[in-house]
């Protein structure tokens, strides 16, 4: 059952940001997945602030240059539906479809998606693990069959929950941020928090910033991008593992080359390995099977995970052979 | 005015079934009108539209809203309960726990042998997470919460066992006094099993895993208990309103006349609403101490740990065969878990094997045990479906082993009478032949296997196609029946039933059965049932028992009141009951049809306005035994570099004797394999078993169940409708568990076809096949 908690719904973004400020405030935006934190006591909250007014911050445009801005209100299922998104950022698009369930694409926030919290059912269970603040992992030697095979640093095995950051990642977006002190705009991939430099934190963001804006900036020529990811069961669910791939060709060479996999590590992973067994070449079976190989070669499997190495072989295969010219 | 009302509930120009004389058995129905029909549910509207009140949405005035403290630990000693903080806490009404001896009374729990032994409703030892506590009630559902987290107990948290493969290992701690061994390991046999082996051709030797399922009925578990004086009177979620009678009327030392319960309605049940919670006790109890209604529904969490599973099972079977298809022997060790309380870890777990195949040689040994986990309750068709992924896995072996069509292994195999029930009893009927060769005729087998044994290749995803079979152990239900009908002055009808309508369309099958005897529309029936107070003993709804053992007595109600009423027309009419017989809402005399008189004018029924028949189950044949088949069969496909599954079309072919309403009838027939699906592809219950014996997937969405994107939208129930007149006067046999328990196996050989992979444990996912297609890619 949710806590006591006062709330707030306030009218400009200022606002927001000063009551962000006051003591255990949380942001509200769909809530699919704050709410589910608080009821099973994740952590708690004084004030809930939700931003749901801030009609500003939802909305897809185009800018000037041929890229989008995303307003961080925008439902999952929007981007999803998005015809420029679709045509011209397939792999976010096919991302956000495959995001939760319908009734969660169609609350759930782009913002939220790439802010929740993570999935691993100790921290999300009666467990004081030190993602919450305790003095143990409890996967690391416990029950970790959806736990990461990288960046862990021996740490924290979550993997990150959202199938958009992924994508967002391979197609070298932009943060924009808006706090007490500033605004400003980070890229995508230094967005996210691994365990070794804040074991508590997912994301740089500090208690009362606020995601404003997603930016894409235009798509480099040619470009084509995808995302595919596997599960346990056929929706309502998140990745065991995923990836997103965003590739140029010159005649039938890669040119320009993003791999980043989900369900993979506590940050959408790129794997430079496996971009790099690629980049200047054709993608040959033979190619193919390189980047696979490079792109698990570092994996750290745990007790249960194992399978993730194979599994993540097979769909980098599966997918880059999907992207031959 | 009286033709008018014929027009209303009648039907018109169909033939209604003579009337046997007093005494006289009624004859097997031929042609029926009604029975056999798709009819949508005489509730249906109701039910979606909202109307339909179950228990958890009654609300009476001054209710008051109870939780319970549940231990979190799956292993502890209660050494205090503080509650002084919780009673003062705004809204809060009662408080009780194991501190407060007037509201702790006996609770008793049945051994393994059968015998009860007496614990309490707050034992001090918790035996698993979610064990009993305390429990408050108080003015708003939140004020109970915050009270509950504001009671401070003292555990002395005790060593656990969690994995009940460990269980007995020595040096794990005893969850009960006598070890963690649930009574006697059972051991069967027959025949000489050694030699059986040495006869064989071909003798194959698995290991077999299936993960424990937790119940997840949509309706949580709950009830809602109110005093008036002296008697009490609970609306609860069950399956079987006389069951939680009896248990209330024990615990808490009352008549059973004072004791009503309420089931109309019910949002579904697979076995865990078959027996009495202690929730029930605790909500009366607190109405008591309050004096207020009180309303107890659990949380789902809190079903998740506390209100039974289908206990994981580890089972090895060794069998042996001879070219030409006859098996010569088969051995069967097993071990399945309790959880902390006896609860049937190991029922019925090896009766397939002992049961399905014609074997004259076979031994089967089962161990039940203890762990710190929640204890089992029945899960539609207890043990069947976990024997049948490893017994039909088997099968699907051991045919490739001397190169013979599984189906047709099958069929060689297949016995006409019961070789595990003592004296050996012939089956009353056995569709188990037609299941097989109907369903794969319409399923298309032959030539699937033959195309998927040329080509199994679809792009990235490998197919294939599986087919497994089943019986269930108890066709003809159980228990007594009393059924009461009431035929109105006006040609209308009553029907009073002590039966749950747990979901499976109990109610609309009833009406059919009456509307068949007096060919009357359904429509003009009023049902009136699961309620203590105003109806007859009925035993639990489960074991696929309804339909074989009310339909029945309904049936004899219906024969009752047409008798009545031809002796009543007979006056009238100045002839025999015996000379007549009944059509469109009227009685004439069979050598004279014109002479016809509309029931409505009989001149005793309008004198007392009704006419009651009570109908009783007739007795079941001792000397032959009642058994559902089935045979089951998909297709599916393995993406061959990520191991995901995709089941693309499954077919049930069921022999569950008459089929009474086709529309439910699937209904169940699409259902079960919905949630065999769920056994094979998606459901685990999974424990920390490292650090704190905790279950870690206590969620929707952790615990996962399979959604509409995990379940085929091509899906073809085909009965074969081999009615058991031997059974029971309507010739039905029992549907709701046989239709889920070959399912997961099913699954399981038709991705053996697809890959070469014997998947031995469940569920069956990307998490285990990514692993095993490497492998087997690596083996070559
Ligand atoms: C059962 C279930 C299954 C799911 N499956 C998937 C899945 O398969 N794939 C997937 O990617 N996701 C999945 N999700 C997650 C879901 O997509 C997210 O919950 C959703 O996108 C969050 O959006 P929201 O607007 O509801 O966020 P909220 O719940 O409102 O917020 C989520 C978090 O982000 C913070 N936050 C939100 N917006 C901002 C902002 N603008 N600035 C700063 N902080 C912010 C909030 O404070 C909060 O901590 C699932 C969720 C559930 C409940
Ligand atoms: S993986 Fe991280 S979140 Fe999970 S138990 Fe370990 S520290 Fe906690």
């Amino acid at each position: 059952m949710l806590p006591n908690f006062a709330y707030t719904r306030p009218d400009t973004l200022k606002e927001a940001v000063k009551q962000l400020g006051s003591e255990e405030a949380r942001l509200h935006a769909g809530g699919t997945d704050l709410l589910g934190c608080l009821r099973d006591g994740v952590f708690s909250a004084q004030k809930v602030v939700s931003i749901s007014k801030l009609d500003a911050l939802r909305g897809i445009t185009k800018t000037s240059k041929g890229g989008l801005e995303i307003g961080t209100l925008t439902t999952i299922t929007a981007v999803a539906e998005h015809p420029l998104i679709q045509s011209d950022f397939t792999a976010l698009a096919n991302a956000a479809g495959e995001v939760a369930s319908p009734q969660l694409r169609n609350q759930g926030t782009l913002g939220g998606n790439i802010c929740q919290k993570p999935r691993c059912w100790y921290y999300r269970g009666e467990f004081d693990c030190l993602r919450k603040g305790g003095d143990t992992c409890y996967a690391a030697e416990g029950e970790n069959q959806y736990h990461c095979l990288f960046g862990s640093d021996d740490t924290c095995f979550i993997v990150h929950p959202s199938d958009t950051a992924p994508a967002l990642t391979v197609l070298d977006a932009q943060v924009r941020i808006a706090g007490r002190w500033r605004k400003k705009t980070v890229p995508i991939d230094s967005f996210f928090v691994l365990p070794a430099d804040d074991v508590q934190k997912e994301t740089i963001l500090g208690a009362d910033d606020i995601v404003t804006e997603i930016v894409l900036p235009p798509p480099p020529a040619g470009i084509k991008s995808s995302y595919c990811k596997v599960r346990a069961r056929r929706s309502w669910d998140f990745a065991l593992a995923g990836i997103a791939l965003a590739l140029a060709f010159n005649d039938a060479k890669v040119a320009h080359a993003r791999v980043v996999l989900s369900g993979a590590a506590p940050i959408p992973w790129r794997s430079m390995a496996a971009e790099e067994a690629i980049m200047g070449q054709e993608l040959t079976p033979d190619i193919i099977s390189k980047a696979a190989t490079a792109a698990v070669k570092d994996a750290e499997p745990l007790a249960q995970n194992g399978y993730k190495v194979p599994l993540f072989k097979g769909l980098v295969e599966q997918e880059l052979a999907k992207m031959k010219v | 005015m009286d033709t008018k009302k014929e027009e209303l509930y009648f039907v018109h120009n169909t033939p209604v079934p003579e009337t046997p004389a007093p005494g006289q058995k009624p004859e097997p129905w031929q042609q029926t009108q009604m029975v056999g029909q798709r009819r949508a549910r005489v509730d249906g509207y109701e039910r979606v539209s909202g109307t339909a009140a179950y228990p958890s949405d009654v609300i009476l005035p001054k209710m008051l809203y109870a939780a319970i403290l549940r231990c979190p630990h799956p292993h502890a000693t209660v050494k205090k309960v503080d509650t002084s903080a919780a009673v003062k806490m705004p809204g809060v009404h009662a408080v009780i726990s194991g501190m407060t001896p007037a509201t702790n009374p006996v609770w008793n729990y049945r051994t393994w042998e059968g015998h009860l032994k007496k614990s309490k409703l707050f034992d001090p030892h918790c035996r698993f997470e979610g064990d009993t506590v305390a429990a408050v009630a108080a003015e708003t559902p939140y004020q109970a919460q915050d009270a509950l987290r504001n009671i401070d107990v003292t555990y002395d948290v005790l060593p656990y066992v969690s994995d009940y493969r460990k269980a007995l290992d020595t040096g794990t701690p005893n969850i009960h006094a006598e070890g963690n061994q649930v009574g006697q390991p059972q051991t069967q046999e027959r025949g000489d099993v050694a030699q059986g082996f040495a006869e064989a051709d071909v003798v194959l030797e698995e290991t077999y895993y299936t993960a424990c399922e937790i119940h997840t009925p949509l309706e949580l578990h709950g009830c809602l208990a109110n005093w008036d004086g002296d008697r009490l009177t609970v609306w609860e979620s069950t399956q079987g309103v006389y069951a939680v009678q009896a248990t209330i009327a024990e615990v808490l030392e009352l008549p059973l006349s004072k004791v009503r319960v309420i089931g109309h309605y019910m949002g579904g049940g697979f076995g865990s609403k078959g027996d009495t919670s202690k929730y029930s006790i605790i909500a009366a109890l607190l109405a008591q101490k309050t004096g207020r209604p009180v309303k107890l529904f659990l949380t789902r969490e809190e079903t998740y740990l506390a209100t039974g599973n289908r206990p994981s099972s580890h089972m090895t079977l060794k069998a042996g065969v001879k070219k030409d298809g006859r098996l010569t022997a088969m051995e069967f060790t097993a071990i399945g878990a309790s959880g902390a309380y006896p609860a049937g870890g190991t029922s019925l777990l090896d009766w397939l094997i002992k049961d399905l195949y014609t074997c004259p040689n076979v031994r089967t040994h089962t161990t039940d045990v203890y762990i710190n986990a929640g204890p089992a309750r029945p899960f539609r068709a207890p043990g069947h479906p976990q024997c049948a992924w490893a017994l039909e896995q088997m099968m699907d072996a051991l045919a490739e082993a001397i190169a013979m069509d599984p189906i047709k292994l099958r069929l060689q195999n297949i016995p006409d009478f019961s070789q595990a029930r003592p004296g050996n009893p012939p089956y009353t009927t056995t569709g188990y032949k037609q299941c097989l060769e109907e369903g794969a005729t319409q399923f298309g087998w032959q030539q699937l296997r033959k195309k998927y044994a040329a080509n199994k290749k679809d792009g990235n995803w490998l197919r294939g196609v599986g087919v497994a079979g089943s019986s269930w152990f108890l066709g003809n239900g159980f228990g007594p029946a009393t059924i009461i009908l009431k035929l109105y002055a006006d040609g209308s009808v009553n029907l009073n039933m002590g039966a749950s309508d747990i979901g499976t369309g109990t109610k609309t099958i009833m009406a059919m059965v009456v509307a068949e005897e007096l060919g009357i529309k359904p429509e003009a029936i009023q049902i009136e049932h699961a309620d203590t107070g105003t109806t007859q003993f009925a035993s639990v709804s489960g074991g696929s028992k309804t339909v074989p053992t009310e339909a029945p007595a309904v049936r004899d109600a219906a024969i009752t009141v047409k008798r009545r009423l031809l002796e009543m027309a007979a006056e009238d009419l100045k002839s025999k009951p015996t000379d007549l017989s009944l059509k469109n809402g009227k009685v004439f005399i069979k050598n004279n049809p014109s002479k016809a008189m509309p029931i409505t004018a009989v001149a005793k029924l309008k004198q007392h306005h009704v006419i009651v028949g009570v109908g009783n189950r007739g007795p079941r044949p001792t000397d032959k035994t009642v058994i559902p088949f089935a045979a089951q069969f998909c297709e599916v496909a393995v993406n061959a570099h990520t191991g995901e599954v995709q089941i693309l079309r499954f077919l049930g072919a069921h022999d569950s004797g008459r089929v009474m309403n086709r529309l439910t009838y699937d209904n169940q027939v699409f259902g079960g394999i919905t949630m065999g699906i769920g056994l094979a592809t998606t459901e685990k219950r999974v424990l920390d078993h490292n650090h704190t014996g905790k279950m870690v997937n206590r969620s929707w969405h952790e615990y996962k169940l399979p959604t509409s994107m995990d379940v085929p939208a091509d899906m073809q129930s085909v009965p074969i409708e081999i009615p058991d007149d031997v059974a029971n006067t309507t010739g039905a046999k029992g549907l709701g568990e046989p239709v889920t328990i070959p399912t997961a196996a099913v699954v399981a050989n038709a991705i053996y076809n697809a890959t070469g992979i014997r998947v031995t444990e469940t569920p069956v996912n990307a998490v285990q096949l990514s692993q095993l297609l490497a492998q087997h890619r690596k083996e070559g």
